[in-house]
């Protein structure tokens, strides 16, 4: 009794220390080995790219912006500062620090890594949106050139990543910056999202909540210091400024209206008909390319044939298919209904 | 002209327009090719007399997707296919087992006693190889030979998407896709066969959780193990008149525990394991049209049958040469099976088990089917009994079930160990045919360890459980 009963504790314990240990990503052996990863190196690359984009947006770079941004002390931002001095990569530069032709060339090699590894993992894996950034942190200091070339080549040698960023050549050339912050906007101006910034995390979380995403058009309807209210596809969104100063806009005439809100698939009944307006967004990489082969593009017209026993899945009628998706996805195709007599 | 300079000039425009192209490029080419299609098709193909599109279909579909048929006919159309299948084999399995083990082997032996072989060479090829690759056969070939062509009719005629389509949202819930009760319907078949048939789902993550999940969906090689035991043991519990009705019902709960371990391991592997694979779900349901009876005979026979057959064929050989070898090679007066198995029994009597059982099933491990046979001979061996059974490293069966029991009584076998048996059968390590295929058809080291390793650890986890739980209660 007494025996079976320690054996069962002992299995117990041993069985949770061990998912402790190993348990995928959030175990302490991954975090151990992510710890070995952070090295002198990759606090220096993490710099360059810090020095790059305070360049990119217009800003003064220094030890303090450096400190906060890889959230480090004070004392370890001035000797990593010294050490990039000490080998031609940053110079001082009036009030803080600026990147030297040599370093510019190694910043823009990182950044192109990061946003390639950013448009794989959008593309490639079905890690959600808020995992992108972390992840392509962490994957981006061990890559040779030669993957990053093979990585490029795989996901179709892109030129943005899914954030809206450009991606930089191989060359390191870069457009030049576009685009205005949103809080920049008056009332009834209409803007497209040309971008939404993926730090920090907690911010872009929320804007990814919200459904907003680089290609919308929107229009502000109110402004004031504590708030900012705008219409996006055709569904009111509040934002506190800090949060809307993360999206990078560009102007469009004011004329333009914005459409919306679209019915989805998911709205038809049986055997009512529409036409696809278009594919949202977060319909991406493989499943995009499914759902598209299968003739889901603008103009195609779709009815909807039954319910499965369970619920879920619909067959709609694509092209002459019978096609089932589940609501999920139908959610992402956006259409206008036709009458009956369409 | 081109000078040097014009074309540097070029260059740098097309790369200025690079950035101007979007990330929409891909779509918009997508759409024009669509449109330039529609075009051309419009111009060339004419449609008479748009008719309502395939009524017979579109009443099927709502008969076999209704809320409240939909289910009910489901259950049916399997329930018969694995009557048909179940009662069906029996015969030309029997027939089979006398002719390859009743007859053939004792005729090789008196043939190869005639010839002057020696007896170990004799051993070795007629009571290792030959008789390995008997069972085998005689346990595999029938059900499979009926399963795998009456299940293809169904795919077929288009029934199997529908399946598939109505119990989409079950698996969705699990992470997994609807299709997978197609693959793990064909694993109640064969495990291999269904670790196969998950090609159809085109989704790399729920492929990957439906073949690393098939081996919870007891496989035809279980089915006698889980009905042995459960008559002997289970069945023997209730009155008679029950005894039946008992131990069917074990069987069943076994398999049903199963279906369960499937969704609940789909469940957790999408949320941690495979959380990174992509997803893309889609679902095509093809029109009704009448199977073509003969050629799906024949591809299901040549495809699948005699495919699977052979791969189990080919591990099954060495595996019955070492079964015979270790039954027969002595070190210091036992044979290396008998120090194998003092070796295992202190860790397998801890967990419920017993160290013949967790020997067959580390030599069986070619085909579930000869686990039993092995069994029952390990016990002979180690018990040594006398006047039972074949001889040292020689596997069989008995048709007498109070003769398999007392067998299983000389092997010191309590209700636990039968328990624990049946539970260890559904949850543990893919036969070797199976762990092949899933190499083969997943082409990673990494996803066949797991698929192999995940069940083992969780058999043993669980039998250590079931024994200490019962020996605290009992």
């Amino acid at each position: 009794m007494t025996t079976q009963l320690a054996s069962l504790i002992i299995a117990a314990l041993s069985t949770t220390v061990l998912l402790l240990i190993f348990w995928p990503d959030a175990g302490y052996f991954w975090r151990w080995r992510r710890g070995l990863a952070s090295t002198k190196r990759v606090l220096m690359e993490d710099a360059l790219k810090h020095l790059y984009d305070q360049e990119y947006n217009g800003l003064i770079c220094t030890l303090r912006s450096l400190a906060g941004s890889l959230a480090i002390g004070g004392d370890e931002a001035a000797s990593l500062m010294a050490r990039l001095q000490e080998l031609g990569l940053v110079r001082l530069h009036h009030e803080g620090f600026e990147l030297t032709a040599e370093g510019r060339k190694e910043a823009l090699r990182m950044i192109r890594i990061h946003r390639l590894l950013e448009k794989y993992l959008a593309d490639e894996t079905g890690l959600s949106e808020t995992e992108w950034h972390k992840r392509a942190e962490r994957l981006e200091h061990n890559m040779t050139e030669q993957a990053a070339r093979e990585l490029a080549a795989a996901v179709g040698n892109p030129s943005y990543d899914p954030h809206g960023d450009p991606i930089p050549t191989p060359g390191g050339k870069l457009p030049p910056k576009k685009g205005v912050p949103l809080t920049e906007l008056e009332p009834d101006e209409v803007a497209g999202i040309i971008h939404v910034e993926d730090e920090p995390n907690a911010v872009y979380a929320q804007l990814v909540a919200e459904g907003l995403h680089p290609g919308m058009t929107i229009r502000v309807l109110e402004k004031s210091a504590q708030r900012i209210q705008l219409i996006a596809d055709g569904e009111e969104i509040i934002l506190a400024p800090v949060v809307a100063a993360n999206l990078t806009v560009e102007r469009l005439a004011k004329g333009e209206e914005i459409k919306g809100p679209f019915e989805t698939l998911t709205a038809l009944g049986v055997g009512e008909k529409g036409r696809v307006l278009a594919l949202s967004h977060h319909c991406r990489g493989q499943q995009r390319r499914r759902i598209m082969d299968l003739g889901v593009i603008p103009g195609t017209v779709i009815s909807m044939q039954m319910t499965s026993a369970g619920g879920d899945p619909t067959a709609y009628l694509i092209r002459g298919a019978t096609i089932a998706l589940r609501k999920s996805q139908a959610e992402m195709i956006q259409i206008e209904r036709l009458k009956e007599a369409a | 002209m081109e000078t040097p300079n014009n074309r540097q000039h070029i260059l740098d425009e097309a790369s200025t327009l690079r950035w101007e192209i979007g990330e929409n490029l891909h779509d918009t080419l997508l759409e024009s090719i669509y449109q330039d299609a529609a075009r051309v098709s419009d111009r060339v193909v004419t449609r008479v007399g748009e008719k309502p599109r395939f009524d017979w279909d579109r009443t099927l579909d709502r008969v076999l997707t209704s809320r409240w048929l939909g289910f009910p006919l489901m259950l049916v159309m399997l329930t018969v296919v694995f009557w048909v299948t179940i009662s069906g084999a029996n015969v030309p399995s029997g027939l089979l087992a006398e002719l390859l083990i009743d007859t053939f082997h004792p005729g090789l032996k008196a043939l190869a006693s005639n010839a002057g072989l020696p007896w170990w060479l004799d051993g070795l090829l007629i009571d290792g190889v030959y008789l390995a690759m008997a069972w085998v056969i005689s346990v595999m070939l029938p059900p499979m030979a009926i399963f795998f062509p009456l299940f293809t009719l169904l795919e077929d005629f288009g029934y199997l998407p529908r399946v598939a389509f109505n119990l989409d949202s079950i698996f969705r819930r699990a992470g997994a896709h609807g299709k997978q009760a197609l693959s793990m319907a064909m694993g109640f078949g064969c495990n291999a066969a269904g670790v196969i048939a998950a090609r159809v789902i085109d989704s790399p993550r729920e492929r990957l959780i439906a073949i690393i999940t098939n081996n919870f969906a007891l496989c035809n090689g279980r089915w006698p193990t889980q009905i042995l035991i459960a008559t002997i043991f289970i069945g023997a519990l209730a009155p008679p008149a029950l005894a039946g009705l008992v131990s069917a019902g074990a069987v069943v709960a076994i398999a049903l525990l199963g279906i369960l371990l499937t969704f609940a391991i789909s469940w957790a592997l999408s949320r941690t394991m495979l959380r990174g694979e992509v997803s893309a779900f889609s679902l095509e349901l093809p029109p009704y049209r009448p199977p073509r009876i003969l050629r799906t005979l024949y591809t299901s026979l040549i495809d699948r049958t005699i495919f699977v057959l052979w791969r189990a064929v080919v591990f099954a050989v060495p595996a019955g040469a070492f079964i015979w070898l270790i039954g027969n090679i002595k070190i210091s007066q036992m044979s290396i099976a008998e120090h194998a198995i003092g070796f295992l029994d202190p860790f397998s009597l801890f967990i419920g088990l017993n160290g013949v059982i967790l020997l067959a099933y580390i030599i069986a491990i070619p085909a579930n089917e000869i686990v039993i046979p092995t069994i029952l001979m390990l016990t002979v061996l180690s018990a040594r009994m006398t006047g039972i059974g074949e001889g040292s490293g020689v596997m069989f069966e008995l048709d007498d079930l109070a003769a398999t029991m007392n067998i299983f009584n000389a092997g010191g076998w309590t209700l636990l160990t039968a328990i624990n048996l049946m539970l260890f059968s559904l949850i543990h390590n893919p036969c070797s045919t199976t762990i092949y295929t899933i190499y083969k058809e997943t082409g990673s080291v990494k996803w066949t360890l797991v698929s192999s390793l995940l069940p083992v650890v969780m058999g043993l986890g669980v039998c250590f459980l079931v024994a200490q739980l019962w020996r605290i209660l009992g």
